[in-house]
């Protein structure tokens, strides 16, 4: 799913701005993750030990399912930040992601499920 | 072992309420996270000398529902400067749709949202905060001022309470459920 880029009356400076572009063991972020900030992870039974400690504290973060935003907010990471490094450890086989909300913005039954959980609160 | 996960986005202008409407539904107390924005200008293959240029930080405020033992639903409040659209296409993306929050005192504070979810064909309804009880405008009246479209949801609500905030969620849910059976019912039939 793609989105136009706002072409609205955006003559400020502040439009100007995007996600500063990071580098993380290697790698930048690229523009279009497909990571959602709204992904949940979950850890994986595997050995972390040669794993740099920042690292590490993300997949421990994991032990139960989280989203990326979670992560980020918990470690106080920027939210680029998060996504590549969370990006990493599931590419190696450290974290398991679920389903991103994407996938479902047409899935009538998934929105049944919601509004009924909804009226249960 | 999966684990799905359902977006809504909550937007209007700035002050209107997003934060508090997240926080009277949220089952955790709302989290921040935080981007760290720099100068466009600088090119999206450069990554050097990042450190000498501008940089600002935008914050968004989240909150969590658990629906199901599979199912959490994430409500993302969109930052309080709407200016920086990159989060909301970020925020929109693969959301079930939006709450615009508008304050009766600044209406015209939530025309940018409105327009904006409008033009991406995102399901939302409009979500009036009674700020201090009494409102002098009618339905209409704010609906011809926000340019609002007829099959648009108007609901009042409280930010601070629950219940409020929930009956704002239920609303969206169902108009985008509605927008879903009517998309599916409408495909043409092959002659
Ligand atoms: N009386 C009253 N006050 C409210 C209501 N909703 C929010 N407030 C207050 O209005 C102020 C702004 O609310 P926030 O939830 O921070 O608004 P916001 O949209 O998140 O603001 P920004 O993120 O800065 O754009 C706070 O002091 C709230 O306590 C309401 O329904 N009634
Ligand atoms: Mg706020």
């Amino acid at each position: 799913m793609t989105f136009e880029t706002w072409d609205g009356d955006d003559e400020s400076a502040a439009g100007r701005f995007v996600p500063l572009y990071v580098l993380v063991n290697g790698r930048t972020a690229p523009r279009d993750s497909t990571l959602d900030l709204a992904t949940q992870v979950v850890a994986l039974p595997v050995d972390t030990r040669g794993l740099e400690p920042e690292y590490v504290e993300i997949v421990r973060r994991c032990a139960n399912w989280i989203s990326v935003a979670e992560i980020g907010a918990y470690l106080h990471l920027p939210l680029a930040i998060t996504k590549v490094m969370v990006d990493v450890l599931i590419e190696q086989g450290y974290l398991g992601a679920g389903t991103p909300a994407q996938r479902n913005i047409v899935d009538l039954h998934l929105l049944d499920s919601v509004l009924a959980g909804l009226e249960r609160l | 072992m999966d684990r799905t996960s359902v977006k809504i986005v909550v937007a209007g202008g700035f002050g209107t309420g997003k934060t508090t409407l997240v926080a009277s539904v949220s089952e955790i107390p709302p989290l921040t996270t935080e981007e760290i924005l720099t100068e466009a200008s600088i090119g999206v293959d450069d990554t050097t000398g990042v450190e000498g240029k501008t940089t600002t930080t935008v914050a968004l405020d989240f909150g969590r529902i658990t629906i199901s033992p599979d199912v959490v639903l994430y409500l993302f409040g969109t930052p309080g400067q709407d200016r920086f659209w990159f989060m909301w296409d970020e925020l929109a993306q693969g959301a079930v749709g939006a709450i615009v929050l508008v304050d009766t005192r600044r209406l015209e504070s939530s025309f940018a949202a409105v327009d904006y979810f409008e033009r991406r064909g995102i399901p939302f309804v409009t979500a009036v905060n009674r700020f201090f009880g009494e409102c002098a405008y009618t339905d209409d009246e704010i609906r011809s001022a926000l340019e609002l479209d007829s099959r648009v949801p108007l609901v009042w609500c409280d930010a601070r309470d629950r219940d409020s905030s929930k009956l704002a969620l239920i609303t969206l849910v169902r108009h985008a459920m509605a927008r879903l059976r009517v998309r599916a019912g409408s495909v043409p039939v092959a002659p």
